[in-house]
């Protein structure tokens, strides 16, 4: 029992350790990216006036019999644009969509019978690059089901899942090495109690008073 | 043990015990806005019977947003009110509280209102909490007690997490045992982040 218990000591302080210097970057970037949500004011990260402005005109080749899906790949492949596709409008002589990556974001207008492919595009600096990577998730609300459609969209939500599933890890294992330690027992159940308490109230009561 | 190692260890502790529920808050926030659409199969939102009333007056004020909180004064509905439409002889706007969603529409004609709720469970609830204050409405964003509240613990966590994460590397440096393992695992972490960011931006 005893050695059993020590071993669980033993590997939780390992899997604390190591999960945390393993998403030591990753805590740091969602972490500024939170901020920087939260504090648009903040003139040295300011990016929507930096913003950069262009227009670009492509000569497309516009295959028959397409449907819209089919259709947005070729013109990407052709145009050699990738990203996560958004705001698809279809009309009988032109086809608009939105190409999103962090920071990065293409508004582009097909008219199918002239076979042009005007792309207006906003392009952010590194600090529009930072907070759009911390939302960049390829959810879309009114088609919850369907999930991004971008391969790189994908991996980087499952990598903020992964990130979060970590976060969970280090939590339950933060509160394992302390209760064993018993170093600041006294004052540590005092602010657990208290974060929970506060917490409890904001996801669980809040909305019954 | 040095006394800086010791302070660094105990505020590392007690930091990290604070602010581990709001974590887990933010956590299962992320879990839940990525897989939405799963959540909506396993845990519906629960839309509560519509609720339809008449006001003796519309309590009008200088802006939309004084209206909107008015009205909610009138009708005993406390949260935060999300934005604020307004259109042809009506006046619209959803009032949150985490879990809960209500949306108040008015006939700025005839009084009428109508009141109508989903409720939305604890993990959407997480979810919200994740996202607020956020970027959104700036003008109007803090209009409620619990948010303004919200908005100091949302920033706390922010700042805590760095603390968190830079006082954890003290600690570790000073751990020799586990020095050289944890060095590959930093640099495997920050070969994965950094791998992805370029994979994204460039693509």
């Amino acid at each position: 029992m005893g050695k059993g218990f020590k071993s669980i000591t033993y590997w939780n302080r390992k899997i604390h350790i190591y999960t945390g210097l393993f998403l030591l970057w990753f805590i740091w970037l969602f972490s500024v990216s939170g901020l920087l949500l939260n504090h648009g004011k903040w003139k040295f990260a300011g990016f929507w006036d930096q913003r950069k402005l262009s227009v670009k005109v492509f000569t497309v080749n516009i295959p028959a019999g397409l449907d819209s899906a089919s259709l947005i790949n070729v013109i990407m492949e052709q145009t050699k644009i990738s990203g996560e596709v958004s705001a698809v409008k279809l009309s009988n002589d032109s086809i608009d969509f939105r190409v999103s990556i962090p920071g990065h974001e293409r508004n582009l207008h097909i008219d199918l019978k002239k076979g042009s492919c005007t792309s207006k595009e906003i392009e952010f600096n590194w600090w529009g690059k930072i907070r759009t990577l911390h939302t960049f998730n390829g959810i879309n609300k009114t088609r919850l089901d369907e999930g991004p459609n971008w391969i790189f969209t994908r991996i980087w939500q499952y990598s903020m899942d992964a990130i979060a599933t970590g976060l969970i890890i280090l939590c339950v294992s933060s509160w394992i090495t302390w209760f064993k330690s018993k170093k600041s027992f006294l004052p540590g159940i005092i602010v657990l109690i208290t974060g929970f308490a506060i917490a409890i109230y904001f996801v669980f009561l809040i909305k019954i008073f | 043990m040095t006394p800086f190692r010791t302070v660094i260890r105990n505020l590392h502790i007690l930091t990290g015990l604070f602010i581990s529920p709001f974590i887990l808050i933010y956590s299962f926030g992320v879990l839940t806005f990525n897989n939405e659409g799963l959540l909506n199969r396993l845990s519906p939102v629960k839309r509560l019977p519509e609720i339809k009333t008449k006001l003796d007056t519309i309590p009008y004020g200088e802006t939309d947003l004084a209206v909107a909180k008015a009205v909610c004064k009138k009708l005993d509905i406390i949260g935060e009110v999300d934005f604020i439409s307004r259109w042809k002889g009506h006046l619209s706007f959803p009032v949150n509280k985490p879990g809960l969603r209500t949306i108040i529409n008015i006939n700025t004609i005839n009084d009428s209102v109508s009141v109508s709720r989903e409720q939305l469970g604890s993990l959407r609830a997480m979810s919200y909490l994740h996202q607020m204050p956020g970027p959104h409405n700036e003008n109007i964003r803090g209009n409620s007690t619990f948010l303004k509240f919200w908005r100091v613990m949302s920033n706390a966590v922010g700042y805590f997490l760095l603390f968190l994460a830079t006082s954890g590397v003290l600690i570790w440096l000073l751990l020799k045992s586990e020095r050289k393992m944890g060095v590959f695992v930093l640099i495997l972490g920050s070969v994965t982040l950094t791998c992805l960011i370029l994979l994204i931006l460039n693509s």
